[in-house]
């Protein structure tokens, strides 16, 4: 009721933070100047930064890169539940069924690394706890002792059902890829489902869903091409986006580079998508395109959040490119604590 | 007999027309005014829900965001100034 006496008001007011907060991401030639930078340069610079929080409180606790990447994912873990708060009405509940896919990321993260045998606080570090699963209910999924033990502490959760039924014979490493893509299936089902539920703003947040399917379809195309032994990707593919399965199915079974580009790029209704097609044309690392489809989808989002300015589309477009930052940060970091030369880790930016 | 009543009845002599005159007139401002200002009031709305949004981000930004959440004032000034022209 408090939304409907509102108004647009606290939509005018949320989105308006949200253009605020993007234009404080680190701009590119900040990038280029921290890739001529050494780790200790990038760690004081970070430190120095919207970062500085974090990097005060953690201080004391790690060095180096491991100081890096936990500042980073706390703060992103911390933006997404700040940004959570201040949004309001079905914006609010729009964002949170988003932002469930860092719990598929972060309860996988998990099992493989109690697969591996990873140490608990090293697993805390890269987990982001943005979604359903917060903190606490993440340390106590780290102090179960198998796999399989955390798994049942999920029970209850929207991803038991799947991961239970998918584990029956014990946790494998083999069977995660599996257990991986039918999570996100089901993410992506549940997105469509809940935004033809009726919700206001359902019709702007399909269109972030679809063009979101799509890109991780070709995405996974482009991947599984560079595999000669897979002649079936059905079970991989994401139903949902404008282009169907099937017809994806039926593109990638082509293997000539210029035949397959030429069969895929009528499917693709948005233009600078079929543009970068085009361009890929010539041979490209896997890498590259990657980081190209990327910066297509960012670049898309923006465009519906300028067509939609009091939607979901300025919050996702935000929180993609938060996350984006972060990644450009942690790739920067790990690249320099590598001995990588610059114009590799260049390669590995979204900018 | 009843017909020169019923014509003395209608007939509205100048005092009255004056009173309906100045009722029209007050009538007149009072739309101009509460119109402009309802106007006013649905332009700062949205401005202001923004500039709340830009401020709480950015501090600094107060002044700027200040002065352009009262431009739409204007509106209701003008309103005021057309009620007074018409009252005086």
């Amino acid at each position: 009721m408090a939304e409907i006496r509102a108004g647009p008001v606290p939509y005018i007011y949320v989105c308006t933070r949200m253009r605020v907060r993007k234009s404080k991401l680190l701009p590119r030639e900040e990038y280029m100047r921290m890739l001529n930078m050494g780790l200790a340069e990038i760690t004081r610079f970070v430190g120095e930064s919207q970062y500085k929080r974090e990097v005060d409180e953690l201080a004391t606790s790690f060095r180096g890169i491991d100081l890096i990447e936990t500042a980073l994912s706390w703060n992103l873990a911390k933006e997404y539940q700040n940004i959570q708060k201040i949004t309001p009405g079905t914006l609010k509940d729009l964002t949170r069924a988003y932002l469930r896919r860092w719990d598929i990321q972060n309860v996988l993260t998990i099992i493989r690394g109690k697969l591996h045998g990873e140490k608990k606080g090293k697993i805390r570090e890269v987990l982001v706890p943005a979604g359903e699963l917060d903190r606490v209910f993440l340390d106590r999924l780290l102090e179960e002792p198998t796999p399989e033990r955390v798994i049942e502490a999920l029970k209850g959760k929207g991803i038991y059902p799947i991961l239970s039924r998918m584990t029956e014979g014990g946790v494998r490493e083999e069977i995660l890829p599996k257990v991986e893509n039918e999570l996100y299936k089901q993410f992506y089902a549940d997105l469509i489902a809940y935004a033809h539920s009726g919700i206001k703003g359902g019709r702007q947040f399909l269109d972030y869903i679809t063009l979101d399917i799509d890109i991780t379809n070709i995405r996974t195309l482009f991947r599984v091409r560079a595999d000669p032994s897979v002649s079936d990707i059905s079970g991989v593919l994401i139903a949902g986006g404008t282009i169907s399965p099937q017809a994806l199915q039926r593109v990638f079974q082509i293997k000539d580079t210029n035949e397959f580009i030429d069969a895929l790029v009528p499917l693709i209704k948005v233009r600078p998508l079929r543009e970068l097609l085009e361009k890929l044309r010539e041979e490209r690392s896997l890498r590259e395109i990657e980081i190209e489809l990327i910066k297509v989808q960012l670049a898309e989002m923006e465009t519906m959040s300028k067509l939609h300015p009091f939607s979901i589309h300025p919050i996702l477009a935000y929180l993609e490119m938060k996350k984006y930052e972060i990644f450009n940060l942690r790739a920067l970091a790990r690249g320099k604590e590598s001995g990588l030369a610059p114009e590799r880790i260049r390669g590995y930016l979204v900018v | 007999m009843a017909e020169a009543a019923a014509v003395a009845a209608t007939e509205m002599t100048v005092e009255m027309v004056k009173a309906s005159q100045l009722g029209m007139k007050a009538l007149g401002a009072g739309l101009a005014v509460g119109l402009t200002g309802i106007g006013t009031g649905l332009a700062e709305m949205a401005i202001g829900s923004a500039a709340v949004g830009a401020t709480a981000e950015n501090k600094d930004i107060f002044g700027l965001v200040l002065l352009l959440t009262v431009i739409p004032e204007t509106i209701v000034i003008f309103g005021l100034v057309v009620g007074l022209l018409l009252l005086f």
